[in-house]
C-alpha cells in the first residue's frame, strides 16, 4: 500500500468518526493555504466538538490547520502536510459584553466587524486595526496582526485577558481570566497569541476593551522628503499630542492611500476636544516649519490603508528600533523602486510594512534578500507575511533562527507531540 | 553527588555541604556567599508571613556568577530561590525547602539608555523607583509603580508581574519588558525577546514575566520607557457611601476617559488615616477617590473638569483638584500612609489582592466587612479600583491567641468570595507560597498540566523556587505561617501595593 493510499483510509476512517455528528463540507475552496487543499473541511459548532475533531485527528496521525476567516493564511510557512482544515466560523457567539467591566468574551470564530457592531453602541473597542479586512477574532489572535493603532494601543497580545484552547489530544484548557488585572498562574495568553495555531486552537478569548476617545479626526502631513515626514512624526511622538495612529508612508502607498505621492504622515487624532485641537494646531506648525501642510482629511482614508496593506501578493513585516525607521524606509523605497513598493511604517514603534507589486513576484528572492541584510545591520528582523507558492517552497518566511529556538522547539513538542497543528507553519517549520 | 532527576516533579534532593559552600566561593568569591546561621536568618522572609531558612545565599554581581552559582546547584541538586529586595506580598522569595538564594542586590547597574528608542537595558537588581530617576532627566519613566518602588527591583517586578496604582492605564509589568536574558536550570544562557517589539516565535518574553522565579533566572532586562506627561491632575472626592462612590467610578470610565491611576480608600482607611494627617477627611464618610489624569495640558483641564462634574453627579460630598506637584502629593498623602497609618493602630496587618469585575465591587466590599466582622477582625480597603483590584487589609494582633489562624480562614474567604463574583484570587503580588493551595478555585488539573508543559520547555524542573505558584505536592510540607510583624516592622509602608 502506498503511502497516498494510507493517508486516504485514515482520512476516511477520520471522516466517518466525526461525520455523524460535525458538519463537514464537500468543497475546500477557500481554505487553501500556500496553493494546497485540504482533503477534508469540517465545521463545528461547539468547543466540544473542536476538541473532538482534533483528538480524531491526532489518532488518524492527520494534520489540522484550523481557519477562522482565512484572512491570515498567507502568513507562516507552507504546511508540510493539510488533511483536515478546520472552520472555526460557526464559533461565532459573543458570550458575555460587560460594557461597565470595560470587558468581552467572544467565541474565536466572531467576526472582528460583528465584535464592534457590539461594542460601538457602547462608545467601546477593541483597539486592533490589521491590514485587510473580516477576520475573526480568534484568526487575530492567532496571527497577532496589528495596524496603525498599534502606535497608541499596541497588539491584540496586550488586550487578550483570557482564552480557552482546544489541544491537539482533545484536551480543553483555559488561562488568564475575565477580569482585568490577573496574575494567576502562567500568562499562557501570551504563548497562544502569534503562535499560528501550532500549539492548540483557541475557542473563547476574553478582551479589555477602549473606550472610544470623544473626539477622533483624521490629519494628513506632506512633506517634501522621507526625512521630513520622519522629524514630523518623531516630534509630534516627543510632544506626546493625542495620536492614536502615526503612518509614515512612501510616495507610491501615500498615493494608494490619499491619492498624491508624496512623503506623508497619515495621523489620527483621538482624546477630549481640548487635546485635539491643541494637536491640530502643533501639526500645522511642524509641518509648515518643514516646508509642508497639515491637513484634515476624511476618516475613509484609512480604510484605504487597510485595503491597500492586505496580505497578499509580495507582504513584507520589518521591525526594527524607531530610530532605524527613517533611514530603512528610505533605503527600501530606493531598492523596491523598480517593484512600485509601498511602505507604511508605524515608525514610533520600529514597524515598517512593505507591499510589492505583482510584477516584482519573479524577483522575490531578491527583493527580500535586499531587505533582510538591510535590517539585519540595524538589528531587526523581517517576516514576509504574503509570497507567491513559488518563493515559499524555496525560502523561510522568518528571520533566522536565535538560540532560543531550543525552548520553541521543546515547547511544541510539549503541546503537540505528534504535530497534529499546522505542522511546518512557523519558525524553524516547528 | 546526585544526578539531577529526569522528573519534573521531583523536588531537589541536595544538601548543601562543606564542599558546595567552597565551590560556591571559588566561583562567586568568598565576599560574596554567606553560609553562617546568623548571616541566613535575615534572608528567611519576605514582605510575607512565610519563612523559610536557605542554606547559603549567594550575591552575584554578574550574569557569569549567577551562571556558575546555578550550575553548581543543578549539579548538587539544590532548589535556587532568586530574591529581589524581598519587598514580595506572596511569599515569592522565601526558600521554601531551602537551598541556594541568589541575591540580586549587587546586580544594580543600569547598563544602557536608549532615549531615542525610549528603552533601558538593566539588571535585575535595579530598584525600580531609580530607573525613573535616572532618565527623568530625559523626560522619560519606568511606567510600573508598584507602591513598594522605592524598594522593590526591576527583577522582582518582572517575576511577579508586578502593578501599581498607574496601571490602569500604562498596563502592568509585562506590557513594558521587552526582552530578557536568562540563565536556565542548567546554567546555560539565552535571550527571548530582545530590543525590536516583533521577534519572530513564540512570546516567550510574555510567558516568563510573572513565572514567579520558576523557570529561569533573568540577568539582564529590555524595558519599555514611557515619556512624562506634559501635565498631570490628580482629583480626590469624597463620597457618604461606597456605592455613590463605585457608580461615579463606572461613570467616568463610560466617557471614554481612562484615567491614569483610580483609586479608593474605605472608612477605616480614613478613620486611621485622619488623625495622623489632619487631611481634612471627614470621618462619617464612607469613600475616598483618588484620581489621576495625565496628557496634554488642554486635555487634563477637559477631563479634569468632567471627572469633577461626575463626582459631583454622583453625590460627591466634596471634590479637590490639585495641579502642582507639590499639592498633587497632598492629595496622595493619604492613600500612601495609609498603610503606616493603619500600623498604627494594629500591630499586624495581612494584605489580600483579589480582583473582581469593576461592577461587583460594591457588594465584593460589603462581604468582605462581614467575612471580616464574623471572624472577630478589622478591616480596611485601600485599592485600586479602576481595574476592580481589591487590597482589603485584615487588621489584628498576632499576640491574641487564634488570631492569626482567624485571619487567614477570613483571608481565604474573602479570596473564595473574588473568585465567586468572576475574579482572581491575585492582580499583581503573585500567587507564591501564599496562595497556591487556592490556585484550584481557578484552574482545573487540565490548565495546570498545561502549565507545566511550559515548565518543562523550559528544562526548569523544580530547580527555581520550588514549591511556589502551583499547589503544593508532596514534598513541599507544611510550611510556617505564623509571623507576621517583624517582616511589617522592618519595611513598613514601603512593602506595601
Amino acid at each position: 500500500m502506498s503511502s497516498g493510499t494510507r493517508v486516504n483510509s485514515r482520512i476516511d476512517e477520520f471522516r466517518a468518526a466525526v461525520a455523524s455528528r460535525i458538519d463537514a463540507e464537500a468543497w475546500a475552496e477557500g481554505f487553501a493555504v500556500d496553493g494546497a487543499l485540504p482533503a477534508v473541511v469540517v465545521e463545528p459548532r461547539s468547543e466540544a466538538d473542536v476538541a473532538s475533531v482534533l483528538a480524531e485527528a491526532q489518532a488518524a496521525g492527520l494534520s489540522i490547520v484550523a481557519v477562522g476567516a482565512g484572512q491570515h493564511l498567507t502568513i507562516g510557512n507552507p504546511p508540510e502536510r493539510y488533511d483536515v482544515a478546520l472552520s472555526m466560523r460557526r464559533l461565532n457567539r459573543v458570550i458575555a459584553h460587560e460594557p461597565a467591566d470595560l470587558t468581552v468574551t467572544v467565541e474565536a470564530g466572531t467576526s472582528f466587524g460583528d465584535l464592534g457592531l457590539t461594542l460601538s453602541p457602547h462608545n467601546q473597542f477593541l483597539p486592533v486595526d490589521p491590514p485587510g479586512g473580516g477576520a475573526t477574532v480568534g484568526g487575530l489572535v492567532a496571527a497577532n496582526l496589528s495596524g496603525p493603532l498599534r502606535h497608541a494601543y499596541g497588539t491584540i497580545r496586550d488586550w487578550l485577558i483570557g482564552v480557552r484552547v482546544a489541544h491537539a489530544d482533545g484536551r480543553i484548557s483555559k488561562a488568564g481570566g475575565r477580569v482585568v488585572k490577573n496574575v494567576t498562574g502562567y500568562e499562557m495568553t501570551k504563548l497562544y497569541t502569534g503562535s499560528l495555531g501550532t500549539l492548540g486552537v483557541v475557542t473563547e478569548a476574553t478582551f479589555k476593551l477602549a473606550p472610544l476617545p470623544p473626539v477622533r479626526c483624521t490629519v494628513v502631513c506632506t512633506t517634501h522628503s522621507a526625512h521630513a515626514a520622519s522629524t514630523l512624526l518623531f516630534a509630534a511622538r516627543d510632544a506626546g499630542l493625542s495620536l492614536e495612529a502615526a503612518e509614515l508612508l512612501s510616495p507610491p502607498a501615500a498615493f494608494a492611500v490619499l491619492g498624491e505621492a508624496r512623503w506623508s504622515v497619515l495621523m489620527r487624532l483621538g482624546g477630549v476636544r481640548g487635546g485635539v485641537d491643541r494637536t491640530m494646531r502643533e501639526l500645522g506648525t511642524y509641518a509648515n516649519g518643514l516646508g509642508g501642510a497639515a491637513d484634515e482629511v476624511r476618516d475613509d482614508a484609512w480604510e484605504r490603508w487597510y485595503t491597500a496593506f492586505a496580505l497578499e501578493r509580495l507582504s513584507l513585516r520589518v521591525s526594527v528600533s524607531p530610530t532605524s525607521v527613517p533611514e530603512v524606509v528610505e533605503v527600501l523605497d530606493r531598492r523596491f523602486a523598480g517593484a512600485a513598493a509601498m511602505l507604511s511604517a508605524t515608525a514610533g514603534v520600529g514597524v515598517i510594512r512593505a507591499k510589492l507589486s505583482p510584477s516584482a513576484e519573479e524577483r522575490a528572492g531578491a527583493l527580500v534578500d535586499h531587505a533582510r541584510e538591510l535590517v539585519s545591520a540595524h538589528g531587526g528582523s523581517v517576516v514576509v507575511e504574503a509570497a507567491p507558492p513559488s518563493y515559499k517552497r524555496e525560502h523561510d518566511v522568518f528571520s533566522p533562527l536565535r538560540a532560543d529556538f531550543a525552548i520553541m522547539k521543546r515547547l511544541k513538542d510539549e503541546f503537540d507531540p505528534k504535530r497534529t497543528l499546522s505542522p511546518g507553519r512557523f519558525v524553524g517549520r516547528l | 553527588m546526585t544526578t539531577p532527576s529526569p522528573d519534573d516533579r521531583a523536588l531537589p534532593r541536595g544538601f548543601v555541604t562543606r564542599s558546595v559552600i567552597r565551590e560556591l566561593e571559588r566561583a562567586l568569591g568568598k565576599e560574596r556567599v554567606l553560609s553562617t546561621p546568623e548571616e541566613l536568618i535575615a534572608y528567611e522572609f519576605d514582605g510575607t508571613i512565610e519563612r523559610g531558612l536557605p542554606q547559603a545565599v549567594v550575591f552575584p554581581e554578574s550574569t557569569d556568577h549567577v551562571s556558575a552559582a546555578v550550575r553548581i546547584a543543578y549539579r548538587y541538586d539544590l532548589p535556587v530561590v532568586p530574591r529581589g529586595a524581598g519587598t514580595g506580598l506572596s511569599g515569592g522569595a522565601v526558600a521554601a525547602i531551602g537551598g541556594v538564594v541568589l541575591a540580586m542586590a549587587r546586580m544594580k547597574r543600569i547598563l544602557e539608555v536608549d532615549v531615542a528608542n525610549r528603552i533601558a537595558v538593566v539588571e535585575p537588581g535595579v530598584v525600580n523607583l531609580d530607573l525613573s530617576r535616572a532618565v527623568a532627566e530625559h523626560g522619560l519613566f519606568y511606567a510600573p509603580d508598584p507602591s513598594s518602588q522605592r524598594a522593590c527591583t526591576i527583577g522582582g517586578n518582572v517575576a511577579e508581574n508586578a502593578g501599581g496604582p498607574h496601571c490602569l492605564a500604562y498596563g502592568a509589568t509585562t506590557n513594558h519588558v521587552l526582552g530578557v536574558e536568562l540563565v536556565l536550570a542548567d546554567g546555560e544562557v539565552v535571550w527571548v525577546g530582545g530590543r525590536t517589539r516583533d521577534v519572530p516565535g513564540y512570546d516567550l518574553t510574555g510567558a516568563f514575566v510573572g513565572s514567579e522565579g520558576t523557570l529561569a533566572i533573568a540577568t539582564k532586562i529590555v524595558v519599555r520607557l514611557s515619556p512624562l506627561p506634559e501635565s498631570t491632575r490628580t482629583l480626590l472626592a469624597i463620597f457618604d457611601t461606597i456605592d455613590d462612590a463605585s457608580r461615579a467610578v463606572s461613570a467616568i470610565i463610560a466617557t471614554g476617559i481612562l484615567p491614569a491611576a483610580l483609586e479608593m480608600m474605605d472608612r477605616n482607611v480614613i478613620a486611621a488615616v485622619e488623625p495622623v494627617l489632619n487631611a481634612g477627611f471627614p470621618l462619617d464618610a464612607e469613600a475616598v477617590l483618588l484620581i489621576e489624569v495625565d496628557g496634554l495640558e488642554e486635555a487634563t483641564v477637559e477631563e479634569a473638569d468632567l471627572i469633577e462634574r461626575i463626582c459631583h453627579d454622583h453625590a460627591a460630598r466634596e471634590v479637590r483638584v490639585a495641579v502642582e506637584a507639590a499639592d498633587r502629593e497632598l492629595l496622595w498623602a493619604g492613600r500612601k500612609s495609609s498603610i503606616s497609618a493603619l500600623g498604627r493602630l494594629y500591630p499586624n496587618y495581612y494584605v489580600l489582592d483579589g480582583v473582581v469585575p469593576r461592577t461587583r465591587l460594591p457588594e465584593v466590599l460589603g462581604e468582605t466587612y462581614r467575612i471580616a466582622e464574623k471572624h472577630g477582625l478589622a478591616v480596611a480597603n485601600v485599592f485600586h479600583a479602576g481595574d476592580g483590584n481589591l487590597h482589603p487589609n485584615l487588621l489584628f494582633d498576632e499576640r491574641e491567641a487564634g488570631a492569626t489562624a482567624r485571619v487567614l480562614e477570613a483571608g481565604a474567604e474573602i479570596m473564595r468570595l473574588c473568585v465567586d463574583a468572576g475574579g482572581s484570587i491575585t492582580g499583581e503580588h503573585g500567587v507564591g507560597l501564599e496562595k497556591r493551595d487556592f490556585i484550584g478555585w481557578i484552574f482545573d488539573d487540565t490548565d495546570l498540566a498545561v502549565m507545566a508543559g511550559l515548565k518543562r520547555a523550559f528544562k526548569a524542573g523544580e530547580h527555581f523556587n520550588p514549591c511556589k505558584a502551583f499547589p503544593t505536592h508532596k514534598g513541599c510540607g507544611e510550611l510556617s505561617q505564623a509571623h507576621v510583624a517583624r517582616v511589617a516592622a522592618a519595611l513598613g509602608q514601603d512593602m506595601y501595593v
